[in-house]
This record gives C-alpha cells, sequence and structure tokens, in this order.
C-alpha cells in the first residue's frame, strides 16, 4: 500500500549535538502516535523560495514520508506505505 | 606479434550506481527493501519498467519490459513511479563525494560518473583502495542500501566494461595483464557500443567474441569491418588507449510527451504544445540560449508517424516565440489525425549575446526582459506560479523526467 497525501502532523523532533544527528522522534496522525525507529532519506528541496526539508523515516510498521517548511515552520505527512502491493 | 596494449598505470575510475532508480526508492522506503520492485514511467501494465531492483532482476524481470510483462513473472511485483526530486539528491551527493577523489568528475547520466585520476595524489594510494572508500562513503553518507559497480581502466571503455563484471557491488581492474582473459569471459554485445547490429556486421568478417576482435589487425577494422576512421578507433579503444576523452556540446533541447487521452483536438494540443514549450523554453533560457531550428514529431493513433524540422530566419527565445514556431510547423501536417505522442526540440542554438537585433522590432528587448523577468519569479516561488493561459489547469500533465543519457 503506498498513499499519497498532504495533511498536517505534530512533530517531536530531536538533535544530537555530540553525534550531529537530526532526526524526528514522535509523529502524531490522525490522533495516533507513531516512534520514528528510522531516518532512511534527508534530503532538501526547493519550492521557489521556499526551503522544505524531506524525511523517510520509519517506525518499523510503516514508511512515512514528511515534510518540513522552513518558511511557515509546518509539518506535512505526504506519504504512508507498508511496502505491500495493495 | 606486437599488440600495442597500453601499459600505463589504469586511472580512470567509471562508477555506476546499481539498479539506481529502484535502489534509491529501496533506500527511502525501508518496507521495500529485498523485494522486487519496479520503478516504471506509469504504473499501469502498459507502463514501460525504467528500473527493476537487484531482486526483479533476479525474477527475469528487465528494463524495457512492460509492468504487466512484470507480473506475469512475479505478480506480487510492487511498481512505483520514479521520485525524481529524490534521485536527483542522490545523484548530487553521489558526485560531490566523487569530487573529494579528482577535479575531473565526468557524469555519464543520473547514476553514471567518470572519474579521471591522472595528475592526482589520490593515485598514490590506488585505485583499487579509493574505490573501496568511495562505497564505503556511499554506503554512509547516502545510504547503506545503495551499492555501485567501480570498474577501473586505462581508458572510459575498458573501466566501464570492468563495472559491467560483477554486478551488483562489483570493483574490478581491466589493465593489459588481464586483458585478454577478461575478453574471453565476454560476448560482443557485452562491449559498450557494440550492438546486435554491429555484432552481424563483425560475425560476416569472422569475428565473433572479443577476443577475435581484439586479434583483428587495424587495416581489418579500418578497410574491411568498418570502412573508416571507426575501425582504427576500435583498434586503440579495445586496447586501453583513450580515445573517447571528449566534451559533447549541448546542440539541442527537447521535450516530449504520451497522451494519456489520444486527440485529433487542436484547442488541447495547442495547450500541449504549450507546456512543451514552456519547458524546453526554461531550459533553453537557463543555458544563454536563443535557437532559429525547430522540430515537430508527432506518433498517430495507428502508430504513424510525422515529423518536420525548419530553420527559421530569425532566432527565438521567449515561450511564445518558440510555441508559435512549433505551431506553423504544426499547421504543415499533411492531415489532421489522432495524436498519441509529441515531441519538440530546439537545435541551431546560439548565445543570447550574439543574437542580432531586429531593426523594425522595438519590442524585443522588451520581450527578452519580460521573459526573464517571468523564469526569475518561477525561481523564486516555485515552477509555474505563472504560466501562459493556454496552460491553464495543466499541473501535472506532463510529468517531470529524467531522461537517459548525459
Amino acid at each position: 500500500m503506498q498513499e499519497k497525501m498532504f495533511e498536517k502532523i505534530s512533530v517531536i523532533f530531536s538533535y544530537n549535538a555530540e553525534k550531529n544527528r537530526s532526526i524526528p522522534y514522535k509523529i502524531r496522525w490522525r490522533l495516533r502516535d507513531y516512534f520514528i525507529k528510522k531516518l532512511a532519506y534527508h534530503h532538501k528541496v526547493r519550492e521557489g523560495r521556499e526551503l522544505l526539508h524531506i524525511f523517510h523515516v520509519t517506525d518499523g510498521n510503516l514508511d512515512f514520508r514528511i515534510r518540513f517548511n522552513t518558511e511557515d515552520l509546518n509539518w506535512i505527512l505526504e506519504e504512508v506505505s507498508d511496502g505491500n502491493v495493495l | 606479434m606486437e599488440m600495442f596494449y597500453n601499459k600505463a598505470k589504469p586511472t580512470i575510475m567509471h562508477i555506476d550506481l546499481n539498479s539506481c532508480f529502484a535502489t534509491v526508492e529501496q533506500q527511502a522506503h525501508p518496507h521495500l527493501r529485498g523485494k522486487p520492485i519496479v520503478i516504471a514511467a506509469y504504473p499501469t501494465n502498459s507502463g514501460c519498467i525504467l528500473a527493476p531492483s537487484i531482486e526483479a532482476k533476479k525474477l527475469g524481470i528487465k528494463t524495457g519490459m512492460r509492468v504487466g510483462e512484470g507480473k506475469q513473472l512475479f505478480p506480487d511485483l510492487i511498481v512505483r513511479t520514479a521520485d525524481t526530486v529524490l534521485i536527483r539528491d542522490v545523484h548530487k551527493k553521489f558526485k560531490k563525494i566523487c569530487l573529494d577523489y579528482s577535479p575531473d568528475v565526468v557524469p555519464k547520466s543520473i547514476d553514471e560518473v567518470v572519474i579521471n585520476f591522472s595528475e592526482t595524489t589520490a593515485l598514490k594510494r590506488g585505485l583499487v583502495n579509493i574505490g573501496s572508500e568511495i562505497k564505503k562513503r556511499f554506503r554512509e553518507e547516502i545510504g547503506e542500501w545503495i551499492s555501485c559497480n567501480i570498474g577501473i581502466g586505462t581508458n572510459r571503455f575498458l573501466a566501464k566494461t570492468a563495472a559491467s563484471l560483477h554486478k551488483p557491488d562489483g570493483l574490478d581492474v581491466i589493465d593489459y595483464k588481464n586483458l585478454e582473459i577478461t575478453y574471453q569471459k565476454l560476448i560482443l554485445t557485452n562491449l559498450t557500443g557494440i550492438n546486435t547490429r554491429f555484432e552481424f556486421r563483425l560475425n560476416q568478417v569472422g569475428i565473433y567474441t572479443p577476443l577475435d576482435f581484439l586479434k583483428t589487425p587495424d587495416h581489418i577494422l579500418r578497410k574491411v569491418v568498418f570502412k573508416g576512421i571507426t575501425g582504427h578507433y576500435w583498434f586503440l579503444r579495445l586496447r586501453g588507449h583513450e580515445i573517447d576523452d571528449f566534451k559533447s556540446e549541448r546542440k539541442s533541447f527537447g521535450q516530449d510527451y504520451a497522451l494519456v487521452k489520444k486527440t485529433k483536438d487542436v484547442n488541447e494540443l495547442k495547450r500541449i504544445i504549450m507546456k512543451l514549450s514552456e519547458k524546453m523554453g526554461r531550459r533553453l533560457r537557463e543555458s544563454e540560449n536563443c535557437a532559429s531550428g525547430f522540430h515537430l514529431g508527432l506518433i498517430y493513433d495507428n502508430w504513424t508517424y510525422w515529423h518536420k524540422g525548419h530553420k527559421f530566419k530569425e532566432y527565438s527565445y521567449t515561450t511564445q516565440e518558440l510555441f508559435s514556431k512549433i505551431m506553423t510547423i504544426f499547421s504543415q501536417q499533411p492531415s489532421l489525425k489522432t495524436i498519441r505522442k509529441v515531441a519538440v526540440s530546439c537545435f541551431n542554438l546560439q548565445p543570447l549575446s550574439n543574437m542580432t537585433l531586429n531593426l523594425f522590432e522595438t519590442s524585443v528587448e522588451k520581450k527578452l526582459a519580460l521573459s526573464k523577468a517571468l523564469d526569475k519569479i518561477n525561481d523564486r516561488y516555485g515552477e509555474y506560479v505563472i504560466y501562459p493561459g493556454l496552460m491553464m489547469d495543466m499541473n501535472n500533465t506532463i510529468l517531470d523526467r529524467i531522461a537517459f543519457g548525459k
């Protein structure tokens, strides 16, 4: 299953200064909490003057693509998938 | 017999990301890892497979197959479309790592680069050591699922051949010492640049293997096989002498689009041509060029093809100008039939600074300035924030694609 969407979500983000590592720690989507286990890929993209940070993360059950807009400081969930065909 | 092998130390490294599009998707989506997946142009059964994952390749699924054919081989095949932004980002990181070792890094495509180490201090460490380090850095800095094939040789041809010897995740060197042994293991079509038609031509003169090819004298290749200088180039190339070190110049910009709904409605086709002209124009203007040659290719519903190219007297720069030139050619079709694919391109480029201004048209400079301003707005606020009226409601009609090749 792969579902594309565009929904605002709540995110707790962690930054480790010793390891210089930044990763979303927890996301809340549709009133459920998902604890992020792994950051699979991070990249930046510009949409005009807006700089967006795209994080591909997983909680172990689902893969999420979330984006952080540095202009308005919003978090958007763009995609959820579980790696199955349907 | 003197074989004229290049006995110099290998200085060229060819790096090829394994199943790039699919591997990158698996890197970003951990749940896809270890599964047969394909990246297709469209997810429907008739969509063309652009890249199968390593797991899918093991099941016999190949690039160029239809999604439906892939599903016949493996019904649970996962199909995704390319995330072009993600792939471009991987390419940037990939290139950046390579530039740490040599300033001479040439991308050959989105997933291939050639690094020239001659005259670099990195050579002292040995290219095999550097190759292993690059592989390690890819895994650490891009992603643990990213693997690549590395080939090292005295020229680009041997480096590329070496990179294809042990897939996936190989690291091989071809030099004069193992040249013959390597060729023994290959077939003619394994060699870059030899397709089935070239193979047939070689077979006609008794060359059936790469080793036969290697042992064919220069004058036979020149006078009998290739009937020209190409034969001599092959003589040198096979022996590890560099003849492919040239920078190709861009000579055209083109865009094409396969219509989801085939149509003969001129208004609908105009909208599509406008969007293609806008995309082509953005790239043309970014390169600071203008063009006087235009080409339009149309594939009709019955798979017949019509195309025409024309060089106009004046050079064009703005989207409106490009559009009107393409429409001039469009109107010359012998008959209007239902169209399934449209391809536009512009050629005969020249730098904008050399553009001759029309003595009687005083608004040219205004038009150029307006075009630049529109591009600037789109650069700043996002693609297609401002666009020609004909393109209304066409947001994702023409998808972003990554071209094969440079």
